[in-house]
């Protein structure tokens, strides 16, 4: 228990410092509104062009919702990697290592902490344009609950990948550019602009066996289109891919301490 | 091998070779070895002040990343309050405190008291015994009004105070200082001397201190170790020092010391840098 209340305040401390960012939260807003703008503005085209009330099951209400979930998982995306570059860059990692506690485990709290106060904020402003845009959602109610489950574990879950990314700085020099590949990645393969259900056939499967989608469209399906079994193998698809993930992190970590207790920071 | 109780911390032929890639060329790749830390022994009993000094890239770093467990030496032993560090360096954490002049503990837009708070969390501490703690900490080291302003608001020299009072709330028995005095003013590296200096003879806090500046020597410690090229070339008491060099200043005696270190290495001729591949 004392080792959980640790992570614990060190996650609030985190929340707490990201409050101070007002500035920040505000560009962040604007940014979000222009693109809930535009892709609405696209997909209103594409329903209007194919003549149809529904793609697959989705209303165009349907999928302005999705999106607004989407971007709010995808800007509220954890920054954990350009801080573990600085921490070894800097030898900044020495403060951290000196201290009773995990440095994976101390990121991961810090980084929820951050996620927390960001997500709170982007939601808030991408469910009143939302809002604004289309009305309220059909579903909200057990949309909210189901998207309320699934969301934790898929921030724990890209939390992971990008500490993976991160922990590369061990080896190269700089991994802005790896982060950027990956960040790419869960955009695309996690179905950030359309549900997963809406590509082609052969490509599901791919992107199914793949953790992105567990990330940004599992969630976001389940507030547009609730449903508890589906929620189920969700969740456990993310508790999969948390795990592997983490033993990966383990591995990886363990030999990057290596390295630098050879090597130094 | 014999391990004195009373010692805070035991060093024995302590070593630490860097191994570097350097690129020459497009295809080639040499291996390039850099001696940090050669064949260094010592020891420093409870409740010591040591400085431990030498000229930028002397070892002081490397020397006491190894003593916080972060870096593994490559040959030698080690002991800190009777843990092997780089192999206990959790357990040890518990009771060590440990400074680093150009970083920085404390969450930068938050204030120091949120610091505190969390690290008295990290640290496992009770209650009603941390906040005893903390205010005695936040009074003797004149925190009051600042434990409230951001930490990027305050000055260096205030930061430092808030970093050295954040790494003595859990009670550390040894306190390690790397160059904690680096880039302050008179003003405020005499504060930060007089501070350490006070908790060492009050608490007796063991206190082991990296420097260039003799400054720290002369108002921190009674003891010094001068390490330069990874070698000890001097270990003895501040006042023994002084009397040897008797009619010159502290800064003046280093010169000299260094200087004969320079002649004695020509002669020598210990290559820093030895190519291996
Ligand atoms: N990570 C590293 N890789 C290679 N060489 C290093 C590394 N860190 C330090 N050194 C070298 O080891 C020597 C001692 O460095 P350091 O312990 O930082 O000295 P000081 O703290 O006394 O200035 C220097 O020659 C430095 O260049
Ligand atoms: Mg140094």
């Amino acid at each position: 228990m004392n080792c959980l209340s640790k992570y614990w305040a060190i996650a609030v401390t985190s929340a707490k410092s990201n409050l101070a960012y007002a500035g920040e939260i505000g560009s962040r807003l604007c940014f979000l509104g222009i693109i809930l703008f535009i892709f609405m503005q696209l997909w209103k085209a594409i329903f209007a062009n194919a003549n149809v009330a529904q793609f697959q099951g989705y209303t165009l209400e349907e999928i302005i919702w999705y999106l607004a979930i989407t971007e709010c998982i995808m800007l509220s995306s954890p920054r954990v990697t350009p801080l573990i570059d600085e921490d070894v860059r800097t030898g900044a990692i020495t403060v951290q290592l000196v201290r009773p506690m995990s440095y994976p485990l101390y990121r991961l709290a810090s980084n929820l902490g951050e996620q927390a106060v960001r997500f709170a904020v982007t939601v808030a402003s991408a469910g009143s344009i939302a809002l604004l845009l289309v009305g309220p959602p059909s579903n909200f109610g057990l949309g909210l609950a189901c998207v309320l489950l699934a969301l934790p574990l898929a921030l724990v879950l890209d939390f992971l990948g990008y500490l993976l990314v991160g922990l590369f700085a061990f080896w190269c020099e700089d991994t802005s550019g790896l982060a950027l590949i990956y960040s790419r990645l869960t955009m695309v393969a996690g179905g950030m602009l359309m549900p997963l259900d809406l590509f082609p056939e052969a490509f599901q499967s791919l992107l199914k066996g793949l953790p992105f989608g567990y990330i940004v469209s599992g969630p976001a399906r389940q507030f547009v289109h609730p449903d508890p079994t589906g929620l189920g193998a969700l969740l456990g698809f993310q508790i999969l891919w948390i795990v592997v993930l983490a033993l990966v992190v383990a591995f990886v970590y363990s030999k990057a301490l290596k390295r630098i207790a050879l090597n130094g920071g | 091998m014999v391990i004195n109780m009373n010692n805070a911390v035991e060093v024995e032929n302590l070593r630490k070779v860097y191994e570097m890639h350097k690129r020459n060329g497009f295809f080639r790749r040499t291996k390039a070895e850099v001696v940090s830390v050669d064949n260094v022994n010592f020891s420093v009993p409870e409740g010591q002040a040591l400085a431990f000094v030498g000229p930028n890239g002397a070892g002081k770093s490397t020397t006491i990343r190894m003593l916080t467990g972060i870096l593994t030496p490559s040959a030698g032993y080690a002991r800190v309050l009777g843990y092997v560090p780089w192999k206990e360096r959790s357990h040890m954490a518990y009771h060590i405190g440990a400074v680093f002049g150009q970083r920085s503990q404390l969450w930068y837009h938050l204030p120091a008291s949120d610091t505190f708070d969390l690290l008295a969390k990290i640290y496992n501490l009770d209650k009603v015994e941390y906040r005893k703690r903390r205010d005695e900490l936040v009074d003797r080291f004149r925190l009051g009004p600042l434990l409230d302003v951001p930490v990027r608001k305050l000055s260096l020299g205030q930061r430092m105070r808030a970093e050295v009072a954040a790494s003595l709330l859990h009670k550390p028995r040894l306190l390690l200082l790397d160059e904690p005095t680096i880039g302050l003013d008179i003003h405020a590296k005499q504060q930060l001397r007089e501070l350490v200096s006070e908790w060492n003879r009050k608490e007796g806090l063991t206190v082991f201190l990296t420097s260039h500046d003799t400054g720290d020597i002369e108002n921190v410690a009674e003891r010094v170790i001068i390490i330069n090229h990874g070698r000890l070339v001097l270990d003895d008491s501040v006042e023994n020092l002084r009397r040897q060099y008797e009619g010159l200043s502290l800064e003046e005696a280093l010169s000299h010391i260094y200087g004969l270190e320079v002649e004695s290495e020509e002669t020598e001729d210990v290559p820093e840098l030895q190519a291996v591949g």
